[in-house]
């Protein structure tokens, strides 16, 4: 159970962190959550569902003593974190929050490394997050990788507000790129996969509608599976490939045409641009130490 | 099968009580398990369809499918519901004259209760029984009704499909590993990943091109990954699996490979 939660941004992905937080109970009254924004529809949205709301981002630290979490654009994270230091925090001394004490700061943008979060937040505990936009959905996968002042109960706060919109997994920092290539790109490649296969139905005969909700639903179901069961992915084809049979034909035909070596390339093809992008690694190292 | 069929509509509440569902087997362990669970386990096939007034789901392979229809024709007129791959609602008819009947292709994840299933009427079969197996289909997931000429497609997206969403999530995985990640993180994102872009489709119902539109920003990372598919031929891949499952099915329900290639196209 966490006290009270900020969002500096209530856009889209802070939006659905803050109601994955009510429905799952993780926050027992929406009046515990308070955001900021620029953009005032934003900030009725939220009014309307019961969330406080403030056009600055200093009554956000206020009212915040578990965490604040940091939605906006990499490009004004730096005006951003300076308000945080110049507010005064929820029921600390300015003194004690450059000492590692005060909420939690929590950032979701991309690229924003720890190292440059710490130099625009001297003394704070900070984490960084890779969320994914099923995130949406209640269904997102996340990697996050702890600053050097976090502690174990800052583990236990982003697990219990990332658990809350879906899956999060931490990770070293150095792998957050590859987290890019999973599961912060992955969804597009299962928009085109599910297009595909529902492409695949239409080609064969069926409507399109039709061919496109048994894709879909084919696609959740399957994944489903892998995390329930906790088998393998391999050992759950052997379990549905009958010898001569429809499915194993199928899976021929992926294999022939390279099916699995083309996925594997558009992670890697994410992970190397997420890796030149944060401008932290250069080509030399994306290639020799990346392997990219 | 039909375990999952009936815990997913107890689970759903379609049926009050677990006593309001009778199963017969072969094999004592299965009969035990239901028994367990509340269910009425029968040793014979004629005291199922005494007690079944609503429906009767034969859930065998489809090599006994002619012998239990002789005990299912001798009792009762409830409807018959048949899951056996291949066998067909003329087949079906023959062996049950005067009977309504549905013929179900339903998938592998019913038994977590997220199946996509494709259903086709039998020419007796009418708008209340098309209730019945929505409602029992639907309990364990998605259900699609469709003309029975389209129940191989059906299998080649929904039936088969799953096998082709676990190589995706191996190789997604294998990416993750490629990339630095531990395997066990890698597995977990990937399907989770998976799941919840299905469910996005699903629970939008916007257009996949539309929903990729949405998350790739300009020389950004995904863009990167799709260039990366379309250089491989991905999508053509995956519609390349779609035939050649829907083609072997036509193929293993008899339809000649004249018709498969001139009237179906495969």
């Amino acid at each position: 159970m966490l006290d009270s939660v900020g969002f500096i941004g209530a856009g889209m992905m802070a939006s659905a962190l803050m109601d994955g937080l009510l429905a799952k109970k993780t926050i027992s009254d929406p009046s515990s959550i308070t955001c900021s924004d620029v953009w005032q529809p934003s900030l009725d949205r939220a009014a309307e569902k019961g969330y406080n709301t403030s056009l600055t981002n200093d009554k956000v630290c206020q009212n915040s003593k578990t965490a604040i979490i940091l939605a906006v654009k990499p490009n004004i994270i730096e005006t951003v974190c300076s308000d945080i230091m110049s507010a005064a925090g929820a029921g600390d001394d300015q003194q004690e929050q450059q000492h590692g004490g005060g909420a939690l700061i929590i950032s979701i943008a991309a690229g924003v490394t720890l190292s440059t979060l710490q130099s625009y937040l001297p003394g704070r505990r900070v984490i960084r997050v890779m969320p994914n936009t099923p995130c949406l959905v209640g269904e997102a996968a996340s990697g996050y990788a702890l600053g050097s002042l976090a502690t174990d109960s800052d583990r236990a706060i982003v697990q219990a507000i990332f658990g809350s919109v879906g899956l999060a997994m931490e990770v070293e920092e150095k792998l957050l790129d590859a987290v890019t290539g999973v599961s912060g790109s992955g969804p597009a490649y299962v928009f085109q996969f599910i297009e595909a296969l529902s492409d695949g139905g239409v080609r064969v005969g069926l409507p399109r509608a039709v061919a496109t909700k048994l894709a879909a639903q084919t696609v959740k179901g399957a994944a489903e599976m892998v995390l329930r069961t906790g088998k393998h992915p391999g050992e759950l084809k052997d379990g549905v490939t009958s010898p001569g049979g429809t499915t194993i034909a199928g899976v021929e035909a992926l294999e022939r045409g390279s099916f699995r070596a083309t996925t594997i390339s558009a992670v890697k093809a994410a992970t190397k641009r997420s890796l030149q992008l944060g401008g932290t690694v250069s080509s030399e190292d994306i290639d020799r130490k990346y392997n990219l | 099968m039909a375990s999952a069929l009936m815990d997913g509509m107890i689970a759903k509440k379609a049926l009050s009580s677990p006593s309001a569902i009778s199963c017969s087997d072969i094999w004592k362990p299965s009969l035990d398990l239901a028994a367990e669970k509340g269910y009425n386990a029968c040793t014979s096939n004629d005291k199922v369809c005494a007690n079944a007034k609503t429906a009767v789901i034969l859930a065998v392979k489809p090599h006994i499918i002619e012998t239990v229809c002789k005990d299912v024709a001798a009792h009762g007129d409830a409807l018959v519901i048949s899951i056996a791959a291949g066998v067909t609602l003329g087949t079906l008819e023959a062996n049950l004259p005067g009977r309504r009947v549905v013929r179900v292709m339903p998938n592998t994840p019913c038994l977590i209760g997220e199946a996509a299933s494709g259903f086709a009427l039998g020419k007796l079969a009418n708008e209340s029984d098309r209730e019945i197996v929505q409602t029992i289909f639907g309990s364990v997931g998605l259900a699609m009704e469709v003309n029975e000429k389209l129940l191989d497609a059906v299998t080649g997206v929904s039936g088969s499909g799953p096998a082709y969403v676990f190589l995706f999530i191996e190789a997604l995985s294998d990416g993750g590993v490629r990339a630095g990640l531990p395997r066990n993180v890698s597995t977990q994102l990937a399907a989770q990943t998976v799941k919840g872009a299905a469910e996005m489709v699903l629970q939008t119902g916007t257009h996949p091109g539309v929903l990729k539109d949405g998350v790739t920003s300009p020389g950004g990372t995904t863009i990167a990954g799709v260039e990366a598919l379309e250089k491989g031929s991905f999508r053509s891949t995956v519609i390349s699996a779609v035939m050649a499952t829907t083609r072997r099915s036509l193929q293993l329900g008899g339809v000649s490979a004249e018709d498969i290639q001139h009237k179906y196209n495969l």
